[in-house]
């Protein structure tokens, strides 16, 4: 599905997400909102369903990539109510042995960007077209081996290679800045041979314009968009969960996720 | 003389050359695991990840999802030592990655036990869809890798540094259940990799055939069945791996015996420490996996 009102169905994708999460009274649903516009952006718009692929690093934000995948049809809608069920395709994070549309297992963080470099790899021995999307975390930038494949991709001739950072600036123990700052994150990836830009990550024109302007060009180096972004974000006015990294949604949040969103009860 | 990782060298040349889906992901050890040459010959098929081995695990998973069949090459203790990322990364993502641990067990000699693949086995069984190989020989290492890119999934290639006095087999690898090397049938002794050689060639200078078997475990996991049926028909058991002795084929065939209630003598000869440097020869004697050590131990048990 190609969309026709982005804003519209990124909010559907939204309510997916805040809805699965609130069935499974689990499943870090403030992680999936700061990423939203991100994963909505490429699945519904930007991204070539058939060429393309989109690897979840920040495997945690689960909810919103199974939200995409029921946007467009991948998987059937009524599983908003098997999140981390036993025996369930949705697991907590994304098993690609359970559920294959998830392109690969993540959960264990600080993989994901080195399987997407695979896959640009793999796509030029094989000479054939398409664009590898990665979404890693800030927190999940403390991991060791992202050093490892940023040193990598900026040494190897990758630019069919997108990665989206979801700098929503919390991780569990708190404030990333407190806890182990990875800033300034544009100067040290220039530094290992990236091209960096910086923008609202809930500007659905921002990461549009960022995208189309990097595929528009068809060499050069790997991109890196830092997105500013917040948890919890549902809209300009409202943020729930108070920046908290596990925290669950209630009725009450959901009722105000629902209402912001415009969203007609079901 | 040359070693088990030298055939694979070879041998993973003949095969590229019909084969382009082989790829080779190098962690800055290309002569010390003979892919060089496979680089000179393929270098758009040669990936350098430098000393990163976690990335180079992932980036591995990445090349299979595209249908490539990437051989990721490193020390089987460096390898293995990133086991978080080969269980999500290729296990959990059910990749046809070709991990090729090489420098198994003591024999890297005097690098000491930092460089020495002493828990690779044990860490590799811990994965279910991991398919594990130890061959022996030339021969066996051709059979080996043309089963590899047969079969889908993860699998982990287990070589030898050291060289040393191979033998011919009279059949080829029978996978999953067990290469009866001798039928003897007092004692049967199970081994794996490079001891196997060893204790071949004791059983050979004893002049002990007829008395004692020999079964080389060269691919797991194993099909319980068949390897019941041949531990059954002797009365005591020798296992001798150049690996931790948890975690390796002595638990496997213990964990065997017990659940197909089979009453036999268990023997082990393997290492209960974290190794040493040392020259692998020396290591060999010291930890009682020479020839010598083994026939000294086949004596006692046929208490002779």
């Amino acid at each position: 599905m190609k969309t026709n009102n982005l804003e519209k169905d990124i909010n559907q994708l939204k309510y997916l997400t805040c809805k699965m999460c609130l069935i499974a009274q689990s499943g870090h649903p403030s992680s999936s909102l700061s990423c939203s516009e991100i994963i909505g952006s490429l699945y519904l718009k930007l991204m070539d369903l058939d060429s393309d692929k989109f690897i979840l690093s920040k495997g945690h934000a689960s909810p919103s990539l199974y939200s995409a995948l029921m946007m467009i049809d991948k998987i059937p809608k009524d599983l908003i109510n098997n999140l981390r069920n036993i025996d369930s395709p949705l697991q907590g994070h994304p098993d690609v042995t359970r559920l294959k549309d998830v392109n690969v297992t993540t959960g264990a963080l600080g993989q994901g960007l080195s399987f997407a470099i695979g896959l640009a790899i793999g796509k030029k021995i094989k000479k054939e077209k398409g664009n590898i999307f990665c979404l890693i975390g800030d927190g999940e930038m403390q991991e060791g081996q992202i050093w490892e494949a940023l040193m990598f991709a900026g040494n190897n001739d990758l630019p069919n290679l997108i990665t989206f950072l979801d700098f929503n600036k919390g991780q569990s123990d708190g404030k990333v800045e407190q806890i182990m700052n990875i800033s300034p994150i544009d100067k040290k990836l220039e530094a290992f041979g990236w091209e960096v830009k910086e923008i609202d990550g809930h500007s659905l024109s921002e990461i549009e314009n960022t995208v189309k302007e990097k595929l528009s060009k068809k060499d050069g180096k790997p991109l890196f968009i830092i997105s500013n972004t917040k948890k919890g974000y549902v809209s300009p006015n409202l943020t729930i969960l108070d920046g908290n990294h596990g925290a669950s949604i209630n009725d009450e949040i959901m009722n105000k996720v629902i209402e912001e969103l415009e969203i007609s009860k079901r | 003389m040359k070693a088990t990782r030298d055939f694979f060298g070879d041998y993973l040349l003949k095969l590229a050359k019909n084969n382009p889906k082989i790829v080779v992901v190098n962690c800055d050890l290309g002569e010390a695991t003979r892919t060089l040459a496979f680089k000179d010959i393929y270098p758009e098929r040669y990936i350098q990840a430098g000393i990163a081995e976690a990335n180079a695990i992932s980036i591995s998973a990445g090349l299979a999802k595209e249908g490539l069949i990437p051989f990721v090459t490193s020390f089987g203790h460096f390898l293995t030592g990133k086991f978080l990322e080969i269980f999500q990364s290729i296990g959990l993502n059910n990749s046809n990655v070709v991990m090729v641990g090489t420098h198994a067990g003591l024999a890297i000699g005097k690098d000491g036990p930092t460089q020495m693949g002493l828990r690779d086995i044990a860490l590799m069984r811990t994965l279910p869809n991991v398919r594990i190989y130890h061959p022996i020989n030339p021969e066996q290492v051709a059979e080996s890798l043309d089963e590899i890119v047969k079969v889908d999934g993860p699998k982990y290639l287990r070589l030898n540094r050291q060289p040393q006095e191979f033998f011919k087999l009279d059949n080829s690898i029978n996978f999953g259940h067990g290469d009866l090397i001798f039928k003897g049938k007092d004692i049967l002794v199970i081994s794996q990799g490079a001891p196997t050689v060893e204790a071949y060639h004791a059983i050979k200078s004893l002049n002990y055939e007829s008395k004692i078997g020999l079964l080389c475990i060269s691919s797991m996991p194993i099909n319980n069945d068949s390897y019941a049926s041949i531990v059954s028909q002797y009365n005591k058991l020798l296992i001798v791996e150049d690996h931790f002795e948890i975690g390796g084929i002595a638990d496997l065939v213990s964990r065997l015996i017990s659940e197909k209630n089979i009453n036999i003598e268990f023997n082990t000869i393997n290492v209960s420490d974290y190794g040493q440097s040392g020259d692998p020869k020396d290591l060999y004697s010291r930890y009682n996996l020479d020839q010598k050590s083994i026939e000294k131990k086949l004596k006692k048990l046929l208490n002779e």
